[in-house]
């Protein structure tokens, strides 16, 4: 028993990983903005269907079918940024017409995948082809370790990009404050494109990084934006690294839920983490950044 | 309150209202002297009349947000369907059942979420949505999971059921038009003015002794209510239940009726369920482009024309100055 | 017996203290006024008094009972009722609809009334329609009972947030600032009306800054001045009183005082 719940908990650190990475991209969004895009599934489901079309339909390698996936990933999330969120940003809609746009955007882009790819689950094959490493009696596969690695480096890159470069700093002033940033002569409509792109983009590496160890189908999507949302939640609503960590700690949890609750209560567990963490601590453990 | 104010609360746009008012009645008496196909499409807009007429309460009038109301469509669909299909209950006492658990529910999770506010209230009301979906996946014994449950009887009473495509119709009309009729009660009435007094200041609202936190829940508990029937009355139009039907495209669905036909309206749900559930049947399209097209549809008004048709006389008004 | 007792209220923000041990009785009859610098803490006392926020410290007793920390729709429902610095009103909806609302109190009407229009619940909305229009007449806003409450000029916005407050039937009435952004004029109909108020036996309590009008209606005025209460007595006495003369000099209402 003992050995299977280490277990869950290593799978759970892997999944956790994965919502990190989808709540870091709600925090990106939300920081330049203060929207919090509900079309952020779309950009995890698209990751890993693309990837899977440029392999199956073009014939091409792996790393080149995911780098050619997230550039066009993070293209949709200027489109939805242009399309969507400007006019509505412009004509200075309610906080609530936002959310309602960006989850109608959810439902067209997961019905044009549907119309496109048909409603067959697809997967990606596993990164590294070996068999599991054996560490203390633990199993630990190559994809565990190509999700952690590739958190870390993206997290890592994404720290670097806001505290070294000047495009990071000037997004980090937009969420300080949009009026002093745009008198500073920041140009605050672009970083928000900018966000939206970025933000795509994670979504799409963590839909790339989690399909070969689940599936990937044109409606997955809506599940991962929640427990992304979730994880943003439990870090403190706009903190990255807070996501993270509430990510991982999701993870966890429900892989415990699926050990001593059954499979059937993944979702539920999570959801149920959700309305907890609102009704009871809305502000997420450290606290919210704003 | 006479009928354009019913209509149209700003007062403007009337004629364009009245117009589409008149075409959509003569839709109606057509397709009832005709017939066939499009009488199924009017038992869809009349049930969905009933539902964004729930919703209308509250967000149109308390101006509050919610994105699970098909939790409560789904419960109160379930119990009918399980109740009549594997047990053989009566629809009536089957339904009334399944209101008053969707009252329930509604109470319990009214009770913390309403607390809640903007991002919070959105993601918590979405999730209790999903929740409920998770649950009609899950509970297979029950709900035969993604299988659904079929063979469920029509409607009725005892020995008396509704079971041609007309007599259905004029039976989901006349419920529809109750449901407008008691939104219309509750909008003119201290209770209604209690909830759009909510929507205005909540502060105002306290200060004149409303006591805000509980018409926000007697609001959500109406709404439910409204859902619930709109979900029984579903399951026994249809014959047919699977988590599918109460899924998230529902409340996008319900959404663009609601904008469309302009939101904090009394007769807008109806002409916008009408006017919804038609334009797309009448390409007689699959199932997969009718969501995307709800979807494209509701980005469209809100950018566009988010007070829904009430907005019509503006934009033309803007074109006539470009064209000048 | 006064209608309105303030004990030793005080209200800390962090370091910064902005109301210091104020006490203070509010007769249940005439018009009394509260003035003061701007940042004296006016405002904050009107919020610890309606219930909109907690006072750090102190009691507040109205009409016989201890209302300390009680919420803003309990403190309304025993006849205290306020108006706001920054007008609140239904925006969306017609002049008389905003009124109606005010008469929400003493209504009784629930989802029945509504539901199922019998002839109590018909003559309590006749009731409703009358009052309300009669108190649009009174303060000189019937014409505009079916205009929207957004595209009123903002003089006229004021005054119906008065005759909202009127229509809760209050044992005291609290204005924050009613004279705010009115022009000399509207200031001197205003004067009369808040007589005419007080006449009838609604007692009133007001924040102002415009002194004109509170030394032309107040019959007790109480002096704020950083937190503290420094002056309290007949209009004349605070007139001449040196410690509100040092108060406000330097200020500009130190011309008008």
């Amino acid at each position: 028993m003992f050995d299977l719940v280490a277990q869950s908990i290593l799978s759970g650190i892997g999944v956790g990983a994965i919502y990190g990475l989808i709540g870091i991209g709600f925090c990106v969004i939300y920081n330049a903005s203060g929207i919090v895009n509900f079309a952020q599934g779309a950009f995890v489901m698209l990751g890993g269907m693309l990837t899977h079309a440029g392999m199956t339909k073009l014939g091409l390698p792996l790393p080149l079918a995911a780098i050619g996936a997230i550039a066009i990933v993070a293209l949709s999330g200027v489109a939805l940024e242009r399309i969507v969120v400007r006019p509505l940003w412009n004509r200075g809609s309610t906080m609530f017409v936002m959310i309602l746009a960006t989850l109608a955007a959810q439902i067209v882009v997961e019905r044009l995948t549907l119309i496109a790819a048909g409603d067959q689950p697809r997967t990606l094959p596993v990164f590294t082809d070996l068999p599991p490493l054996r560490v203390f009696g633990f199993a630990i596969n190559f994809q565990f370790l190509w999700i952690v690695g590739c958190s870390a480096i993206v997290i890592a890159g994404l720290a670097l990009f806001f505290s070294s470069t000047k495009t990071g700093k000037a997004m980090r002033a937009c969420s300080i404050n949009r009026d002093a940033a745009a008198l500073q002569g920041i140009p605050v409509s672009r970083m928000l494109a900018l966000a939206f792109a970025l933000s795509a983009g994670l979504g799409a590496v963590a839909g790339i990084l989690i399909t070969p160890t689940q599936y990937t189908a044109f409606n997955v999507g809506v599940p991962f934006a929640i427990s992304g949302f979730i994880a943003a939640i439990v870090g403190g609503f706009g903190r990255p690294l807070g996501a993270f960590m509430g990510g991982i700690l999701l993870g966890v949890a429900q892989a415990l839920a699926i050990v001593f609750l059954g499979a059937a209560f993944k979702n539920v567990a999570a959801l149920s983490i959700l309305l907890l963490f609102l009704f009871v601590r809305p502000t997420g453990l450290l606290g919210s950044a704003k | 309150m006479n009928l354009p104010t019913i209509i149209s609360a700003k007062g403007r746009g009337n004629l364009a209202a009245w117009l589409l008012w008149g075409l959509a009645a003569a839709f109606v008496a057509y397709t009832f002297v005709a017939g066939g196909y499009l009488i199924a499409v009017l038992h869809f807009a009349c049930i969905y009349t009933v539902f964004v007429t729930g919703l209308n309460i509250f967000m149109g009038f308390t101006g509050q947000v919610s994105f699970g109301h098909n939790a409560f469509a789904a419960i109160g669909g379930y119990t009918s369907a399980v109740l009549t299909a594997t047990y053989g209950w009566d629809p009536l006492t089957a339904g009334v059942l399944g209101l008053a658990g969707a009252l329930l529910c509604a109470l319990i999770i009214g009770y913390p979420v309403l607390r809640l506010r903007g991002h919070y209230l959105a993601m918590a009301t979405l999730a209790i949505g999903l929740i409920v979906y998770e649950v009609a996946v899950q509970w297979d014994s029950v709900t035969h999971g993604y299988m659904g449950i079929s063979g469920i009887p029509p409607l009725g009473i005892g020995r008396f059921t509704v079971t041609s495509d007309r007599g259905i119709l004029i039976f989901l009309m006349i419920v529809a038009g109750l449901a407008l009729l008691s939104a219309a009660g509750i909008r003119r009435s201290r209770l209604g003015r209690a909830f759009v007094a909510a929507a205005g200041s909540e502060d105002a609202a306290r200060a004149l002794g409303i006591d805000v936190a509980r018409y926000k829940l007697i609001a959500f508990m109406i709404s439910a209510a409204y859902a619930a029937i709109a979900g029984s009355l579903f399951v026994h139009a249809v014959g047919f239940v699977s988590p599918e039907v109460f899924g998230l495209p529902m409340v996008v669905l319900s959404f663009t009726m609601l904008y469309v036909g302009g939101i904090g309206t009394v007769g807008g749900p109806a002409l916008g369920a009408i006017i919804i559930s038609v334009l797309p049947e009448s390409f007689r399209t699959f199932k997969d482009y009718q969501d995307l097209a709800y979807g494209a549809a509701l980005i469209v008004i809100l950018i566009y024309a988010p007070r829904g048709l009430a907005s019509l006389p503006e934009l033309w008004a803007k074109w006539r100055r470009r064209a000048a | 017996m006064s209608l309105l007792r303030l004990d030793g209220i005080t209200r800390r923000f962090g370091g910064l203290v902005a109301l210091d041990n104020v006490s203070l009785e509010i007769p249940g009859q005439g018009l009394s006024a509260v003035i003061g610098p701007n940042g004296a803490g006016k405002t904050t006392l009107f919020n610890m008094i309606s219930g909109f926020m907690p006072p750090s410290a102190g009691r507040v007793q109205f009409d016989g009972a201890d209302i300390t920390g009680q919420a803003p729709e309990t403190i309304a429902k025993r006849g205290l009722i306020r108006t706001f610095q920054l007008v609140q009103l239904f925006e969306g909806l017609t002049v008389l609809e905003n009124v109606k609302i005010g008469c929400h109190l003493h209504t009784r009407g629930g989802l029945m009334a509504a539901l199922l229009p019998t002839r109590a619940a018909r003559a309590e909305e006749a009731a409703v329609e009358a009052e309300a229009r009669r108190l649009l007449e009174e303060t000189g806003l019937a014409a505009q009972a079916e205009t929207f409450a957004a595209v009123l000029p903002y003089g006229q916005k004021r005054l119906l947030e008065i005759t909202r407050a009127l229509a809760a039937r209050p044992k005291l009435l609290l204005l924050d600032e009613p004279a705010a952004g009115l022009n000399r004029q509207e200031t001197d109909a205003l004067a009369a009306l808040l007589r005419r108020i007080a006449a009838t036996g609604t007692a009133i309590l007001l924040i102002e800054h415009d002194m004109n009008l509170v030394m032309n209606v107040a019959d007790e005025i109480a002096v704020l001045d950083f937190g503290r209460l420094i002056a309290k007595g007949k209009p004349d006495e605070v007139r001449r009183n040196p410690d509100v003369i040092a108060a406000y000099l330097g200020t500009e209402e130190a011309a008008h005082v």
